[in-house]
């Protein structure tokens, strides 16, 4: 495979144009420029935690014994319970001023960027392609995309608004609840490959 | 499964680096060579917590008359909810008290052996033949532990604050992980019932 063709299929998996509105509902309570930071840096979090998949992902998980189908599973489930905090918001206790939690590489860098989703592909194609410098060249490439609309997401909430982005965060949390149930599923299925042959 | 791998699994669920800031805040008051003395009390207390369990895992199973899937299943979902804990939850889960020396509670039990390792080592324990091959795995696992939190200032000096943190957070994910794969051992095992 080409070096362009990887990068895509990473930018695609890693799927954060789909992701954006869980970015924005997730640092919506941070001024502009710590928001862009924020994502900034997550971003950068995500590619050391793909990176680390693509050199010590097998014999990591070799190590602790677990199985593709777990990878799926897990990252759908954190994934499932951050669009729950989506559609159902915590209550913030009145009067009290909540001390505010930045999103520190749980859950933006992984499981929402580098999910199980990244973390196989970079796997199967490290495999396949046996050759590390162009793999990084290409999650690199892949990054520059990713880092790009990731932080893009900070001027999607100037554009909704406040009443928009409390609309959307309903609309996009349902969205994420499906497409987490969609990974869940996926592991599912795996689980199941894994009974019929065990 | 082999030493390592038990060993690792063991080292990953009593999260040292997790851990890490619950002990600095706990023995915050001390002086530091008191410090230093209490940690390694409060580990030798867990280390017997653990030990005890491994003998008596087995035992124990069979007396309550339990199916390994329950034992999978179960000691899946407690570590499961734990690493929730760590990675969602914003307050401070153990709050030290001012001036007060730990003892036992909550370092010992439940910070480094909580009800989580418990039934981890209880699991491995029924499952593994060779008591020699666990004893060696948890020793070598509280080792570890042990060498990280002793010098926990060093640690923190070489990571840094925000280091910590990121180690904090990926622990729990590898946590999830663990406990996810234990879960659907269990279900894995329920249905080979059936076979």
């Amino acid at each position: 495979m080409s070096l362009f063709s990887i990068a895509l299929t990473l930018f695609l998996v890693a799927n954060p144009i789909g992701n954006t509105p869980a970015f924005v509902s997730l640092v919506k309570d941070f001024e502009f420029e710590r928001q862009k930071k924020i994502l900034f840096r997550e971003a950068i979090f995500s590619l050391l935690v793909a990176l680390f998949f693509l050199f010590l992902g097998q014999p990591f998980l070799a190590a602790i014994q677990i199985q593709p189908y777990a990878v799926s599973l897990s990252g759908g489930i954190l994934l499932f319970l951050v669009a729950l905090g989506m559609i159902f918001p915590p209550k913030s206790s009145n009067g009290e001023a909540k001390k505010l939690q930045e999103p520190f590489i749980v859950p933006i860098a992984t499981p929402l960027i580098s999910g199980g989703g990244v973390f196989t592909t970079v796997m199967i194609y490290a495999r396949q392609e046996q050759n590390y410098p162009k793999m990084v060249l290409a999650m690199l490439l892949a990054w520059v995309a990713v880092t790009f609309v990731v932080v893009s997401a900070a001027y999607l909430q100037k554009i909704l608004g406040k009443r928009g982005l409390l609309a959307m965060e309903q609309l996009m949390g349902m969205m994420l609840a499906l497409l987490s149930t969609e990974i869940i599923m996926k592991g599912a299925h795996m689980l199941v490959e894994a009974v019929r042959h065990a | 499964m082999d030493i390592f791998s038990i060993a690792l699994t063991l080292f990953f669920i009593m999260d040292p680096l997790g851990n890490m800031h619950h002990f600095m805040n706990h023995v915050e008051g001390l002086n530091p060579s008191r410090q230093r003395m209490v940690i390694f009390r409060e580990l030798c207390l867990a280390l017997v917590a653990m030990l005890f369990f491994s003998f008596l895992g087995e035992w124990l199973i069979n007396l309550l008359s339990l199916s390994m899937v329950t034992v999978y299943i179960t000691s899946g979902v407690i570590l499961f909810l734990t690493a929730i804990k760590i990675l969602f939850s914003q307050e401070e889960r153990f709050p030290a008290k001012h001036g007060e020396e730990p003892f036992l509670v909550p370092l010992a039990i439940p910070i480094i052996a909580g009800p989580a390792l418990l039934a981890t080592i209880m699991l491995f324990s029924s499952t593994e033949e060779a008591v020699f091959t666990m004893f060696t795995a948890i020793l070598f696992a509280w080792a570890i532990t042990s060498a990280l939190l002793l010098n926990s200032r060093l640690v923190v000096k070489v990571l840094g604050p925000s280091g910590l943190i990121a180690c904090e957070r990926l622990m729990g994910m590898v946590l999830v992980l663990i406990s996810i794969q234990r879960m659907a051992a269990g279900v894995l095992l329920f249905i080979n019932e059936y076979k």
